[in-house]
């Protein structure tokens, strides 16, 4: 009855003006868009799994393909948001662009968390993940030295760990958007502020705090751009199908959250944004002091100009920390999220990253 | 009869979105900077999570009532499955490196070996 319905109003269309006709079909389109098409797919790199523990996996991606870069690159995603979004799609993922320059590519995926994970820690991660998964990649490598690729919060366990272990052949490290310096976090500064925020309350009465509302927090950064700002970039560019799909693939991404587990976003929230630890060298995993200077491995730190969810002020003070010998700080014209998707990324970021890679691993 | 529209209420949308978005923007920015924000919505949640906990502890007391499980209870059960996966892996790391060194010790063994067949072998021509 409803498909009778719509084709009479399709056919009723014809007799309409032509302006009424053209929003008929976009607000159909839109619609379609919204409601009724599937969930583009990501993450279509070939991989195997080839380590687990509790509900991370670690992936190596195109495996049978040729490696001719004998350094292997172990990417670190953040605990919130999925890490797909470094192999979102075809043509539009930086693992894919690696692979395919014969990188050997693998990725630290740390899962969905349950209540009953809501205990793990940084020094959970940092300690018993992280150590482990660098030991299997160099094993299937077969390599003596690792490259280790850290985005935003991966970025920052990317750099503690790199200073915990001072030991492990770590040859290069490259962060993408990677808050150290907690001082001043813009917007997040002013909410987190201790005197109001109580992150200890939160996180004994939620125990898993949920994605819902570490996406409320980032949307409300701008709410009027973040709530409407892509339905009426949809409803504007409708008819271009590319654009579409890009959309699909951006609003499936920022939906598909995953709940910070409660310890590890009481260290995050209470020692880093509170009281600023890491930069300070004040910060200890398990009763070990982090100290920045122990990073001698080379670095490529890059910040996004537009970034709203960490300034480039907050990742540039690494570098003067370090004792590595060669380091480079790079701000590009770029959000937080398109410092790796986009035609932004594919065109300029893939390429310097993967340079940068191929020149310090020879 | 026209072909056209006086207005375009997609364009009227988009529009209104775009005046909305340049004149409040500002505005709200400034609202969510001042200190008075911060402090209101640090209070909003902690009113929720007063509300939270309550209903954290009744319904954990209905469900202790009912004789079934609580969350935290079936959440220990996980808890004692990972605890497994972590003591297999911890034999599974523990038998690999007795195998590594067992495949080290072989090969010393293996070199002697050969270097007592050879001095034999020197011996008997």
């Amino acid at each position: 009855m409803v498909y009778s319905i719509t084709n009479q109003l399709d056919s009723l269309l014809d007799t309409l003006p032509d302006d009424i006709k053209v929003n008929y079909r976009r607000y159909k389109r839109v619609m379609d868009v919204i409601t009724k098409e599937a969930d583009p797919l990501v993450g279509q790199t070939p991989k195997e799994v080839i380590w687990t523990k509790n509900i991370a996996k670690l992936y190596r991606y195109q495996p049978q393909s040729k490696k001719t870069n004998r350094v292997p690159i172990l990417m670190i995603y953040a605990l919130i948001n999925k890490p797909y979004i470094l192999d979102l799609t075809p043509g539009n993922s930086l693992i894919e662009y690696l692979t395919n320059l014969g990188h050997d590519v693998y990725l630290l995926d740390w899962g969905t968390p349950g209540y009953e994970d809501r205990h793990l820690k940084f020094d959970h991660y940092i300690l018993d993940y992280i150590p482990k998964a660098v030991k299997k990649v160099l094993k299937t490598s077969e390599a003596s030295e690792i490259s280790l690729l850290g985005y935003c919060m991966g970025g920052t366990m990317t750099t503690i760990f790199a200073a915990l272990h001072p030991q492990l052949p770590i040859r290069n490290i490259v962060l993408l958007t990677t808050p150290i310096d907690f001082s001043d976090a813009g917007l997040y500064t002013k909410w987190l502020d201790e005197r109001y925020y109580n992150v200890d309350k939160l996180v004994d009465t939620l125990g898993l705090i949920p994605a819902e509302m570490i996406d409320f927090g980032n949307k409300l950064l701008n709410p009027i751009g973040s709530y409407y700002g892509p339905y009426v970039s949809l409803v504007d560019r409708v008819d271009n199908e590319k654009f579409v799909t890009n959309w699909k693939l951006m609003q499936k991404w920022l939906a598909d959250g995953i709940p910070f587990t409660g310890e590890a976003y009481r260290q995050w929230i209470g020692e880093l944004y509170q009281q600023n630890k890491l930069i300070n060298d004040d910060l200890y995993i398990r009763g070990q002091r982090v100290e920045l200077r122990k990073i001698t491995a080379n670095l490529l730190n890059i910040a996004g100009k537009k970034d709203v969810i960490v300034n480039p002020k907050q990742a540039e003070p690494l570098n003067a920390k370090v004792s590595s010998e060669h380091k480079a700080f790079h701000i590009v014209d770029t959000g937080h999220v398109s410092v790796v998707t986009g035609s932004k990324a594919i065109n300029d970021i893939h390429p310097m990253i993967e340079k940068w890679l191929t020149q310090n691993s020879n | 009869m026209t072909n056209t529209l006086p207005f375009d209420p997609f364009n009227m949308w988009k529009t209104f979105y775009e005046q909305t978005d340049a004149n409040w923007t500002g505005v709200i920015q400034e609202m969510l900077k001042k200190e008075s924000f911060s402090e209101g919505m640090g209070e909003t949640l902690n009113h929720y999570l007063q509300a939270q906990k309550l209903m954290n502890e009744k319904t954990e007391t209905f469900l202790k009532s009912v004789n079934l499980p609580t969350r935290s209870e079936v959440a220990d059960v996980a808890s004692l499955v990972i605890n497994v996966e972590s003591k297999l892996e911890a034999l599974e790391d523990g038998l690999e490196e007795e195998i590594n060194q067992l495949k080290i010790a072989i090969s010393i063994l293996d070199k002697k070996i050969d270097k007592l067949l050879s001095t034999f072998e020197g011996t008997e021509k």
